[in-house]
């Protein structure tokens, strides 16, 4: 028989707060975390709105430590905010184990380059057109420019490694990042490698800024993002017709993942057991859904026979719901396909519509989100959601929180651009 | 650990390197001590500390992806240089034994990469630089960035870049569906992405793997950043031939090379029924953390490999360690290697191809495989004298495989370990 893998602890940094509870309670609520973007001036931008994190401080949950990560990036210190929330939560560390016996698995998005020291160098490189540059002037430029320690901290195993020291744990150690699927997975991974026995908990989830000129400047390219600059709090508006693409946020969050015996015998909280994981690719485009949303529905499929579960069993199901007029339609289409006629009668909502879209973080932090619907019996709603999309015909929650008790069983999904699809679903124990 | 788990085999190879593009050649090179790190001449590196790199000459990925595949070969101007690796490498290595469609189904077909996110060419931001910077040197501002810069970059210019992009990409290339994954602990990427693949194909969750690592820091923009911090040598700008020196005491310091390398992972039991060639088999696995880098935790994840491969360490062939001639992190990975295998012979191919990244792991790891497939292993170069901090049996000059193992080391700079064993078959 396989290891069961149960969830003791819980940890978030959002746009709408620093902890699951204010969070959850901002969502119930129907509260927007979206506003202009502060990180820097974008006024001038296509889109000059996010979803930021407000009045973060790392010394607030590290105070003897926090001046060591003063040149990591926001997704190292909000991971290592979630990471020890969610420890103290599980009063795992108090609990005398094995510290090789406890892995860290981050799916952590990027920093950023240095913006002002990279476009200087391509300027002062490039010839009268721009249509050639001279690296020699390009590196002679940027090399004066850059801060040593704020680029080793740019190293993309740097937030992995942090959360490792900053709490002991020698155990394996992973980030892995598939665009807005990462944390996700990294969830589904840790909680196999406790299966099979490489580990006996992990501290798995994931964080990410992309609130930044590169990353502001890279998704408007793409007209990904919602432009409604004149509606900030309403533009991101998951399976309304009048949606116009998604709205970037930030943020972090971590679980506790443990073997069930072991949380049993130490008496851990357990929030919910992690039953069902779904992992796939598209195979299909770099940023685009498959048209019949082939990936998603197997990765939904697939997390329901791991679970042993039938679709109507589920009781809530936390969308990736990005506001972007393919996937909303698209992901409309996977939950019919996966689920058949159970798909009209499971609530189905989007916490985007209010937190915006946390990229790599957004999956473990709408799996948090997903437990807490469980276990207060109430469901987060779908904001901005008034003019029906004949493509999209399943009960969203509409714009405010739904009582549902009797919850046992409840999903997330998560698709990332690059066509990895992953479906967690947890269950009440 | 469970014992019941399939195994899992290595049925094809493609390897892009300063020293050899394909499994013969890379072999032949490192066998004759080679060594592909040479003074930067695709730029004036003029600014840069360290002045050497080892670089892919002549690489064109639209050569090696074949004609008939049409919209593959299109999307290789859509790839930053290491996407452009990874995805011709995942080629080169179907070609030397992929499966057909009809033997593995898309489903079951599963892609892992070890990847970086790429450096920005400075040729896609050149225009929308002039057209928001004043000054000298030029100081951008983001107002006229905002209205007028970023309009002058390609639409696609993020998707250029992306860690998991050679893994979309090739998933595209080759219609597989299965589970994809990207890991991005830099030296550890590939061989960690080598590990989850090796733990799906246990589970049953695929047959077949294609296992990529891919990196290309050679460019500007990553020599400037690396120079900035990361421990590279300054003392070899004229003999690069002689700059990374694994274990050796003179090590002061590495250099960066770009590589990429993809190993067709599969269940035994699916390759023995589509009658494929078998190199080696993936026997055991396993990663940790080591925060001080005392070694015993380097010791013990060692062991617990040994342990997941059911080998002892006398079964032990050679170590193939990660050591990059760094005054610290080589020391530390001796030390481990001392403690779980005592005098055990270690080569590293650092010396030969420099720091290749995301890229490190399997490239170096392709060498035991071809070894123990082969029959005789390539040695280390510029150890001339064992540092008295580094407690281990260098192999110098290539020997006959005399044992039935090899153990694969990758390690980071900040403490993050992974360890492969790979056994004869």
């Amino acid at each position: 028989m396989r290891r069961r893998v149960v969830i003791t602890g819980m940890g978030v940094v959002t746009p709408l707060g620093h902890s699951v509870g204010d969070t959850f309670a901002a969502l119930l609520a129907g509260k927007s975390g979206i506003d202009r973007i502060t990180h820097f001036d974008a006024r001038t931008f296509p889109t000059t709105f996010a979803a930021e994190v407000k009045g973060f401080d790392l010394a607030k949950f590290l105070p003897a430590t926090a001046g060591r990560y003063s040149d990591s990036g926001l997704n190292t210190r909000f991971a290592l905010a979630a990471a020890k929330q969610a420890l103290d939560d599980s009063g795992l560390l108090a609990a005398g184990l094995d510290p090789t016996r406890v892995g860290v698995y981050m799916g952590t998005g990027e920093g950023s380059e240095d913006f002002p020291a990279v476009i200087a160098g391509s300027a002062a490189g490039a010839d009268a057109t721009g249509a050639k540059v001279d690296h020699g002037k390009f590196a002679a430029t940027v090399v004066p420019m850059l801060h040593s320690r704020r680029e080793a901290e740019l190293e993309m195993n740097t937030t992995a490694a942090h959360v490792a020291a900053e709490f002991d744990l020698a155990g394996p150690n992973f980030i892995c990042l598939t665009a807005c699927a990462a944390s996700a997975q990294a969830v589904g991974e840790a909680a196999e490698m406790i299966r099979y026995g490489d580990a006996d908990a992990f501290v798995a989830g994931g964080s990410h800024s992309m609130i930044h000129p590169f990353g502001v400047t890279g998704f408007n390219l793409l007209t990904a993002l919602s432009t409604r600059n004149d509606s900030p709090e309403t533009a991101s508006r998951p399976f309304d017709a009048t949606r116009d693409g998604f709205v970037l946020g930030e943020g972090g969050g971590v679980v506790i993942l443990e073997e069930y015996e072991h949380a049993k015998r130490r008496g851990a909280p357990i929030y919910a057991e992690l039953t069902g994981y779904g992992t796939t690719g598209d195979a299909h485009a770099m940023t685009d859904p498959h048209p019949q949303g082939r990936g998603a529905i197997r990765s939904m499929t697939d997390a329901l026979k791991d679970a042993g579960l039938n679709p109507a069993d589920l009781g809530y199901i936390n969308a990736h719901g990005t506001s972007t007029p393919a996937n909303d339609e698209t992901e409309t289409l996977a939950l019919k396909g996966a689920l058949g006629a159970a798909a009209y009668t499971v609530p189905v909502s989007s916490t985007k519509s209010m937190l915006g879209h946390l990229i790599a973080a957004g999956g473990v932090v709408e799996l948090i989100i997903a437990i807490q619907a469980m276990r207060r019996a109430v469901l987060p709603p779908t904001m901005n959601l008034h003019t029906p999309d004949p493509a999209c015909d399943l009960d969203y929650v509409p714009n405010a929180a739904r009582e549902k008790s009797g919850v046992r069983h409840v999903a997330s999904n998560s698709f990332g651009f690059g066509g990895q699809n992953i479906t967690l679903i947890a269950s009440r124990i | 650990m469970t014992s019941s788990k399939r195994r899992a085999v290595f049925t094809g190879l493609g390897v892009l390197s300063p020293i050899g593009s394909d499994p013969a050649a890379f072999m032949a090179a490192l066998h004759g001590g080679a060594c592909g790190l040479k003074a930067i001449t695709h730029f004036d590196p003029v600014a840069l500390p360290c002045k050497i790199a080892g670089v892919i000459t002549g690489f064109d990925g639209r050569k090696i992806i074949p004609a008939s595949m049409k919209e593959a070969r299109k999307s290789i101007a859509r790839m930053a240089r290491p996407i452009q690796l990874g995805v011709a490498a995942a080629q080169l290595c179907m070609t030397d034994g992929g499966p057909t469609p009809e033997q593995v189904r898309p489903e079951r077909f599963g892609i892992e990469f070890g990847c970086l996110m790429g450096a920005s060419e400075p040729e896609d931001l050149a225009r929308g630089g002039q057209l928001s910077c004043t000054g000298d040197p030029p100081q951008v501002d983001l107002a006229r960035w905002g209205a007028d810069g970023l309009k002058a970059v390609p639409p696609l210019w993020m998707l250029k870049y992306l860690p998991n992009m050679p893994a979309c990409h090739v998933s595209i290339n080759y219609n597989a569906q299965g589970p994809n994954n990207t890991i991005t602990s830099v030296e550890a990427a590939g061989l960690l992405a080598l590990g989850e693949a090796f733990r799906l194909l246990g589970r049953d969750a695929a047959d077949y793997f294609l296992v990529g690592g891919c990196d290309s820091r050679v460019n500007p923009l990553s020599q400037s950043r690396y120079n900035s911090f990361a421990p590279l040598t300054r003392t070899h700008n004229d003999t690069p031939e002689q700059a990374v020196r694994p274990f050796d005491a003179a090590r002061d310091g590495s250099a960066i090379g770009e590589a990429a390398a993809v190993l067709g992972l599969e269940a035994a039991e699916v390759a023995e029924k589509r009658g494929a060639k078998v190199y080696a088999e993936l026997a055991g696995f396993a990663s940790g953390f080591d925060r001080t880098r005392k070694g015993d935790i380097l010791a013990r994840v060692i062991g617990n490999a040994l342990r997941d491969a059911g080998l002892e360490p006398a079964d032990v062939d050679h170590v193939n360690a990660s050591a990059g001639g760094l005054v610290e992190a080589d020391a530390w990975e001796a030390r481990g290697i001392r403690a779980a295998l005592g005098g055990v012979p270690v080569v590293a191919y650092k010396a030969n191809v420099g720091n290749t990244g995301a890229a490190g792991g399997l490239v170096e790891l392709s060498a035991s495989v071809l070894a123990l497939h082969g029959g005789s292993l390539p040695g280390t170069i510029n150890c001339t004298k064992v540092a008295a901090d580094c407690p281990v049996n260098v192999q110098v000059g290539s020997r006959a495989v005399t044992k039935p193992a090899a153990v694969k080391i990758s390690v980071t700079d900040a403490g993050q370990i992974a360890v492969a064993v790979v056994r004869k078959v």
